[in-house]
């Protein structure tokens, strides 16, 4: 369904991303894994069109995508939870929410029901629905962002590492709708610096090294023999 | 010297509404920088080009509201075109370029008018000549509609920014333009759009105001000169500041007239400005920041 064939990114003169491929199929949780600084944040911003890729193929069901504006990937259905959330900061929680509902060929019904799954699944959303985002607490923030961006309804979600900074309570919250997600049928890129959970979570991880996929194996292989993690992460 | 009550109170009157306008005139300003920090110097310009279509249309229909509506509309496509054209293009280039671009097509804009309607200065009519006995004076009801109505467009505004659809496009463009796009929010439709609203706020007050003042093509000069004044006391891109930024303004000079000539007057703004500058530089009515 997405697929990076050996991808080259330039921020400037710096010479980031150095021929990166990686696949992610329909409906399937793919992690994405690394030290600081090697690229991975990089990897999603290339998918999204926040940076456009010098040399190689975004493809994505069927069509190159490279070079094209964000906003024509997310109705493709490509959606995006940044590193730093990015929450509006100044909008409501809901007004945050309706940045992914107000958009061409969809009901009134249809919103509501996406609005009651998110109230659902993140209660403290639907308490908090008039408060600014940028009041909430960094978890509160980072169920939002996933929040809005379930608001598009997307076949594919760049998560990029929600479970930052967050305690323990959080990170299980925002497991189970990794979970949730998957079980729905929405494919996942997910950068992560928690390997236990990524381990647990996705089918296939690659694991990056300076600007480029070192090494990629079932999620299962990783779990049984971890020396591969140990060489990359250090862990 | 001793003012009489009176006098003070038809000074007052004078001042909001004046003060109104220049609030109209100055929260299209003021929206396009706070959204696109664009600082639009053809905005009075926009404002001159709207009175002059509501002449134009209101010889072909003879209708004020039709003319009022009709202008607001064409300087709205007008200024959607002078957007796509000139400013997108810039988007993302040192803010000065875009300063210098909207300087241009003033210039272009003011010689347009002059070639097309000539030095003869213009007028409309006012749409009733309905006057109300205010102590010994007759006092034309519609001045007062004119701030009422400029009232009323400003608050349409705020409701369509604070509810509409297009309004949290808006905003969420303002806060963080790449995760509005990653959001699906066409981001040149919005500025597009919010150019294309400023420049109706602009024609708009042109007409409401065209029938105090009459219309030439250095008109736009006058205004803008005070809006920016009203936009940078109220603080750049804050909506709410430069209406009370406006209304502020035009009552002290509304006051000060009852001393000096309404020409020297005009020195209360600059004395206002100087002293924002100089004491809270983000806004008058802005809280300080910690
Ligand atoms: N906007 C930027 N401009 C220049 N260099 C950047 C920028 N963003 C990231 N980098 C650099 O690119 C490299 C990869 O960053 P990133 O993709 O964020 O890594 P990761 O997400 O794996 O930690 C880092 O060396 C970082 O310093
Ligand atoms: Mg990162």
């Amino acid at each position: 369904m997405l697929t990076l064939e050996n991808v080259h990114t330039f921020y400037g003169k710096s010479h980031i991303l150095h021929g990166v491929s990686v696949e992610v199929g329909p409906g399937e949780v793919v992690g994405l894994l690394g030290r600081n600084g090697v690229g991975k944040s990089t990897t999603l911003k290339t998918i999204m069109g926040l940076v456009r890729p010098s040399q190689g193929r975004v493809v994505f069901e069927g069509r190159d995508i490279g070079g094209w504006a964000p906003h024509r990937l997310a109705h493709l259905g490509i959606a995006y939870v940044p590193e730093d959330r990015r929450i509006f900061r100044l909008l409501t929680v809901y007004e945050n929410l309706r940045t992914g509902l107000d958009r061409g060929g969809i009901t009134e019904q249809r919103k509501t029901e996406l609005l009651e799954k998110v109230y659902e699944n993140f209660p403290v959303l639907r308490e908090r629905r008039n408060q600014a985002g940028g009041t909430l607490s960094g978890g509160e923030q980072q169920m939002l962002a996933i929040a809005r961006a379930m608001m598009l309804e997307p076949k594919i979600i760049l998560l990029d590492e929600p479970t930052e900074g967050l305690m323990p309570r959080m990170v299980t919250q925002i497991r189970h709708i990794v979970d949730v997600l998957h079980r729905e049928g929405v494919a996942i890129l997910l950068v992560e610096q928690n390997v236990p959970m990524t381990l647990e979570v996705s089918r296939r991880v690659y694991i990056m090294e300076k600007g480029q996929v070192r090494h990629h194996a079932p999620a299962e292989a990783l779990r049984e023999d971890q020396t591969m993690i140990h060489q990359y992460l250090g862990v | 010297m001793v003012i009489p009550w009176e006098l003070l109170v038809i000074q007052l009157l004078n001042g909001v509404i004046i003060g109104m306008i220049l609030a109209l005139v100055a929260s299209g300003l003021t929206l396009i920088f706070g959204i696109m920090d664009v600082v639009n110097f053809a905005h009075g310009e926009l404002y001159m080009l709207g009175a002059y279509m509501g002449t134009t249309v209101m010889l072909t229909t003879g209708n004020f509201w039709l003319a009022l509506g009709g202008s607001a509309l064409t300087i709205a496509a007008l200024g959607a075109v002078v957007q796509v054209t000139a400013l997108r293009p810039l988007l993302g280039r040192d803010p000065l370029t875009t300063i210098l671009a909207t300087f241009g097509i003033s210039l272009v804009l003011q010689n347009y008018a002059l070639w097309q309607y000539g030095p003869v200065a213009r007028k409309i009519d006012e749409p009733f000549t309905g006057q109300f006995a205010l102590f010994h004076l007759q006092f034309p009801w519609y001045r007062v509609v004119i701030a009422l109505l400029s009232a009323a467009i400003i608050l349409a505004l705020w409701l369509f920014m604070k509810y509409g659809k297009y309004g949290i496009w808006i905003r969420a463009t303002t806060q963080d333009r790449v995760m509005a796009a990653a959001m699906g929010i066409p981001v040149p439709l919005v500025y597009t759009m919010v150019f294309a609203i400023g420049s109706a706020m602009a024609a708009a007050s042109g007409v409401l105001y065209a029938p105090l003042v009459g219309i030439n093509h250095a008109m736009g000069l006058d205004v803008i000169l005070r809006a920016f004044i009203v936009v940078v006391v109220g603080g750049m891109g804050n909506l709410a500041g430069s209406v009370l930024a406006a209304i502020f303004i035009s009552l002290l000079e509304a006051l000060a007239s009852l001393w000096v000539s309404p020409a020297q007057a005009v020195i209360v703004s600059f004395i206002v400005l100087i002293l924002t500058l100089l004491i809270r530089p983000t806004g008058l009515f802005v809280p300080t920041p910690k």
